[in-house]
């Protein structure tokens, strides 16, 4: 497991952060690797996180909690499952966050992992925005956003239009 | 629970920061509006309750090995 890095300028005073995770054991990360959440993650709290994966190409990438041990949560690039995927917030909710450009704003889903991929889901309603090393979960405005939106559906027969 | 009787326009205070004032009162909706430090999000109940769940359900998925060499489902044959 290798901590993806994110850039966070001026923070080289930082020191390596090793826990010991429930599920991986003991990990090292980098200090700019970890992502601050201010406001935590909606219900968990959790305020330092840091992103999980095998290599930069992995679909799937653990947010584990550098606070928690056992705070783990496997989060994939939406775009790379849902092509058409948007999110939309108010200029308040930006402005709060500093959000200034998309382009320079890292976006995760949370998924619900299971044993079959048919039963794996991501949380479409709450995306995680990263800027510049901090990280929110927001509330996608758009409407009807599924709060568990099936992954793999694409691999099942497809459907036939109804006439 | 603290209960305030309050008219379109007049506001509450939660501690110096937040400001809850009541917007229009139209039949059985009220609309509020809440002023809050950028510290602080605000969420529909119902919105964060789902969302508070599906984070909790994540996170207590037993699976701890990802698939990494996934059929991609909008592969065109």
């Amino acid at each position: 497991m290798h901590g993806v890095t994110h850039h966070n300028e001026g923070d080289d005073a930082r020191m390596d952060v090793t826990l010991q995770s429930s599920r991986f054991g003991e990990i090292t990360v980098s200090p700019d690797a970890i992502i601050d959440f201010p406001s935590g993650l909606i219900g968990l709290g959790g305020h330092r996180f840091a992103l999980l994966a095998r290599s930069e190409e992995s679909a799937f990438a653990w947010l584990h909690s550098l606070d928690d041990p056992e705070l783990a949560i496997p989060v994939t690039d939406p775009w790379r499952f849902f092509d058409d995927y948007e999110i939309e917030i108010s200029d308040e909710e930006a402005d709060r966050i500093g959000v200034t450009d998309p382009q320079d704003t890292s976006v995760y889903v949370t998924v619900r992992a299971a044993a079959a991929l048919e039963d794996f889901s991501a949380n479409l309603r709450a995306p995680i925005l990263v800027v510049g090393g901090t990280g929110h979960q927001v509330i996608n405005q758009v409407p009807d956003a599924p709060v568990r939106a099936p992954m793999f559906t694409g691999l099942q027969e497809t459907p036939t239009k109804a006439a | 629970m603290l209960i305030i009787t309050r008219r379109p326009g007049e506001k509450i205070m939660v501690g110096d920061d937040v400001v809850v004032e009541v917007i229009e009162v139209s039949g059985s909706s009220v609309r509020i509006g809440i002023a809050a430090p950028k510290s602080i999000p605000v969420y529909r109940e119902e919105i964060w309750e789902a969302v508070k769940a599906e984070n909790q359900a994540a996170a207590a998925v037993e699976v701890d090995e990802l698939p990494d060499d996934l059929p991609t489902p909008t592969r065109k044959r």
